[in-house]
């Protein structure tokens, strides 16, 4: 579970998030949706520890990880599967999860192996160079790259960036079955509302920097001021 | 108007002290007279400059006035003081000229230069060179073909640096004074080789100046003022062009590829001309530099010019301020005068002369300096300067 | 073609391979720094020429000469660690020249301080083996046991390097905190330890070289024995890509087969001039390096 409280987080005189306080409960899906720059991948770059909050806690359970590094968040179980996926280009698919697997307990061959399997077009392409992968490719990437340390939270910013809905689709219903298999805390950070909200349990709304609905997500989508001021939603 | 009343009768008073001072000092009426005359032009330009329409409207004009008041100083100056402090003076101004370049290399395009030493020695064989072929060649031509060939030499660097980022540049730079003293004795048959060059003659003051003036002491002769003079006037003419320069619209074109090329080529700043422009003319300005040297020193050895001085430069520029005018003036005089300080810190401290850290002082101050300068102040002396000014002037007004 | 010139070829090339060994352990040296931090090291000649003042100082303690290079590269370890730590850190994310201007500054006082301490008078180093040429048929062959040791050195150091980076846990960190530092953060690899471990990888690199140049019989050690050493293998680097470290590896070779004919067929001081001319013309042609796939510049 993963407790934020009363967040503040500024970059010069420009405040990202204010007195932002949410939470992510274990083996649920939280979204966490808004517009552009109302603060949702800053709230996940605090989390992760890339960012310093100017006031406010973080905490894993019942630990805080607020001002640890994040290398040392992602040894605790924190995985980030940042905007634009991250994947190193230069590396070939295997060298990315085999990077992935740096912090992992388990032998790196049976965490390849569970991931070939999740993801078969992954094991087809292991020695490709990742450049030449497509976007829903790289983003299987990223998320198996983050999956193989066997993390108990996943941080996912916009996977659905500059995908094609039906691997949209795909991916959000790959997500539900991994947070329901694995007991993930999933926090899914997304613009595309309507199907972020149709996996997720939880959903934060943010607008500003300042967190203005926090409920379940059925609620959140019958909420027709909500959809229509904050989310971008018109029948 | 009656701001530029009080300016003019400031300026008047000035002028018939420094006159009345020139009168009763000088030991001949000549003198005088030639006193007289450099305190008039003096008054004139600090007047003319100081006019705040001037300043708004013809700054060009403006920075000239100051140009001619601060020639006029120096040169009344250097006819008071000792011979050897007027060759320090002068090799500092010399090496000023050097600094002025590479400061206008950095500051303007970002790019850094490890190897003007070795475009210094470009201008210094190339004036003592030409001497040796055109004796009669007018000082201020053979300046010139210094200044020309080390713009050569400095094309010739820098077409690969259209293309390139800061690190390959000073890695070829860096290159480049590593080869120069093999570049020297290739060949050897134009540049005396290991021994280096003499010149013909020793630069002599002109007949109509000695017959006018005659310096006062008996050790300081007109020649030797003459010949610091020259090199104080240049240095003056070199700080004024390059002052407009930075003013204009190539400098301020340039200034923007430093900071930000992308943007830049945006909007349409063509960035290789530009860097090619600000790589040759610091080499330009090195040559010249090195060519004064030549002329101060009356030969010139290919052991001044190797790797060491180029370091040095690099050095002395980032402790004076990289990328601003008055920083190379600083760097010029704290070049001038590096040596007496240590020898002075040598001899406090009681330290073996001729021992191994007294020889390497010089190397761990100036590598200290230049670490600590660009870790806590890299804008050197002159960016500190200005910085805890404009701080104060803030507290002053708020 | 006559026997003399056929030997005279032969010599050249094994003696360019021996001299293009140094400048590719140099170049090497000088790319994994560039790799991992961005930053072209000037002090990369200086800063082992350190470490094997500190070890091979030993000798005269009567330390068997494999324990001195031991000390040697601890102590280049250490120079390594403490430079990126106190010098380096600092300055990531300055505008570019600042790193250039503090790594000059570096390598003028590394070696004020070793002229300062142990005298500009260069110092012997005993050969490990013999630097006296096999002959064939009477005539020196242009390689001798120790100039052979040189080039097995390199070789084995060279591969070392390819083997940690290309098929070890650390060497994938090490790559990934060079390409992605804060993606590389978020996965749990401490980035940090990485780039010093990169630049006490570079100066041991370095230390080696040293050692080797500083028991040529002629050069001996000296507080400036890497300057020019320095130039060439900054060339090759440069030639074959800053980025790459097989390029620099095979283009300082290249460039050490080409100098030595160039030194024996024309004269001594066309050497560097030949090699300031390879280094314009090649920058020219290719700014990124000749062995480097060319990549847009990240904004």
């Amino acid at each position: 579970m993963i407790t934020v409280e009363r967040l503040t987080v500024a970059f010069g005189a420009v405040y990202a998030l204010r007195e932002v306080s949410l939470r992510a409960e274990t083996g649920k899906i939280t979204a966490v949706l808004g517009a552009n720059g109302a603060g949702k991948t800053t709230l996940l770059r605090t989390i992760s520890g890339l960012v310093a909050p100017k006031s406010g806690t973080v905490s894993l359970d019942e630990r805080v990880l607020t001002r640890r590094k994040p290398e040392e968040i992602a040894r605790l179980g924190v995985g980030h599967v940042p905007e634009g996926r991250g994947v190193i280009a230069e590396f070939t698919v295997e060298e990315n999860l085999r990077l992935g697997a740096i912090v992992a307990r388990v032998p790196l061959a049976d965490g390849l192996d569970e991931q070939y399997e999740a993801f078969p077009v992954l094991g087809q392409r292991r020695k490709q160079h990742a450049a030449k992968l497509s976007g829903g490719e790289r983003q299987m990437l990223a998320m198996a790259r983050a999956l193989i340390a066997r993390p108990s939270v996943l941080l996912l910013d916009e996977p659905s960036l500059g995908l094609a809905p039906l691997v949209t689709a795909q991916l959000m219903a790959t997500v539900a079955e991994l947070c329901a298999t694995r007991d993930l805390t999933v926090v899914l950070v997304e613009q595309n509302a309507s199907s972020a909200l149709r996996i997720a349990h939880h959903a934060v709304v943010l607008n500003v920097g300042t967190v203005v609905a926090d409920a379940p997500a059925a609620e959140v989508a019958a909420d027709e001021r909500l959809r229509q001021y904050y989310l971008g939603m018109v029948e | 108007m009656s701001g530029t009343a009080r300016r003019g009768a400031l300026a008047l008073v000035g002028l018939a002290v420094a006159v009345a001072l020139a009168l009763v000092l000088a030991p001949r009426a000549s003198d005088a007279i030639a006193a007289a005359a450099v305190a008039t032009v003096t008054a004139v330009a600090a007047f003319v400059g100081s006019l705040p329409a001037v300043r708004a409207e013809h700054p060009a004009l403006a920075r000239a006035a100051l140009t001619v008041v601060l020639i006029d100083v120096v040169v009344f100056a250097t006819a008071f003081l000792s011979v050897p402090t007027d060759f320090n003076l002068a090799t500092g101004a010399g090496m000023a000229i050097v600094l002025l370049g590479l400061s206008f290399l950095t500051g303007a395009s970002g790019q850094i230069s490890i190897g003007n030493g070795a475009f210094m020695g470009v201008g210094a064989f190339a004036t003592a060179i030409w001497a040796n072929h055109h004796a009669t060649t007018p000082i201020v031509v053979t300046l010139l073909i210094a200044v020309v060939v080390g713009a050569l030499f400095g094309l010739l660097l820098g077409l690969p640096a259209t293309r390139l980022r800061g690190p390959y540049l000073a890695g070829m730079t860096l290159a480049f004074a590593v080869a120069f003293p093999a570049i020297l004795s290739s060949f050897s048959s134009w540049t005396g080789g290991d021994s280096g060059l003499q010149l013909p003659n020793p630069v002599t003051a002109p007949h109509w100046l000695v017959g006018l003036f005659r310096a006062g002491t008996p050790t300081l002769t007109t020649d030797t003022l003459w010949l610091t003079d020259i090199v104080m006037v240049v240095t003056g003419v070199a700080f004024f062009f390059m002052a407009n320069l930075f003013a204009s619209r190539t400098g301020r074109a340039m200034r923007l590829v430093r900071d930000n090329d992308v943007a830049a080529e945006l909007v349409g700043v063509p960035l290789p001309r530009t860097r090619v422009i600000a790589f040759v003319v610091s080499a330009a300005y090195a040559a010249l530099g090195g060519a004064l040297w030549t002329l101060l020193n009356n030969s010139v050895s290919p052991a001044t010019y190797g790797f060491a001085l180029s370091i040095t430069i690099l050095a002395v520029i980032v402790i004076g301020g990289i990328g601003t005018i008055s920083g190379a003036i600083i760097g010029g005089i704290v070049y001038a005068y590096s040596t007496n300080v240590i020898a002075w810190f040598v001899a406090r401290t009681g330290l073996d002369p001729q021992g191994n850290l007294a020889s390497q002082l010089n190397g761990i101050i100036f590598g200290a300096l230049l670490i600590v300068t660009m870790l806590f102040s890299p804008m050197g002396i002159a960016g500190t300067v200005r910085h805890l000014r404009q701080r104060r002037s803030q507290r002053e007004r708020g | 073609m006559d026997s003399f010139l056929t030997s005279r070829v032969v010599t050249d090339i094994l003696g360019g391979l021996t001299n293009g060994a140094i400048y590719g352990l140099v170049a090497l040296s000088l790319v994994l720094v560039w790799r991992a931090t961005r930053v072209l090291n000037f002090a990369q000649g200086a800063m082992p020429m350190f470490a094997t003042y500190l070890g091979m100082g030993l000798l005269s303690y009567h330390w068997p000469y494999w324990v001195c290079v031991g000390v040697c590269l601890v102590a280049a370890f250490a120079i390594g660690a403490l430079t990126e730590r106190v010098l380096v850190r600092p300055l990531y994310g300055k505008p570019e020249i600042n790193p250039i201007v503090v790594m000059v500054g570096y390598l003028i006082i590394l070696e004020a301080f070793a002229a300062a301490i142990w005298s500009t008078t260069p110092r012997s180093l005993p050969a490990p083996f013999s630097p006296i040429d096999w002959r064939l048929a009477g005539q020196p062959v242009g390689l001798s046991p120790f100039s052979l040791f040189e080039v097995v050195t390199a070789l084995v150091v060279m591969g070392a390097i390819v083997t940690l980076f290309r098929f070890t846990r650390l060497g994938l960190q090490l790559r990934a905190s060079a390409l992605a530092p804060e993606v590389s953060r978020l996965l749990g690899v401490r980035v940090g330890r990485m780039l010093t471990l990169g630049w006490m990888l570079s100066t041991a690199v370095g230390a080696v070289t040293a050692i080797l140049v500083a028991s040529n019989f002629f050069t001996g050690l000296t507080p400036q024995l890497m300057d020019g050493i320095f130039a060439f293998g900054f060339i090759a680097a440069a030639v074959g890509g800053l980025d790459s470290p097989v390029g620099a590896v095979a283009s300082g070779i290249a460039l050490g087969v080409v100098l030595q004919f160039v030194g024996d067929f024309l004269n001594s001081n066309a050497i560097i001039l030949v090699a300031l001319g390879i280094l314009i013309v090649s920058l020219m042609v290719r700014p990124n390096g000749l062995l480097t796939r060319s990549t847009a510049r990240r904004v």
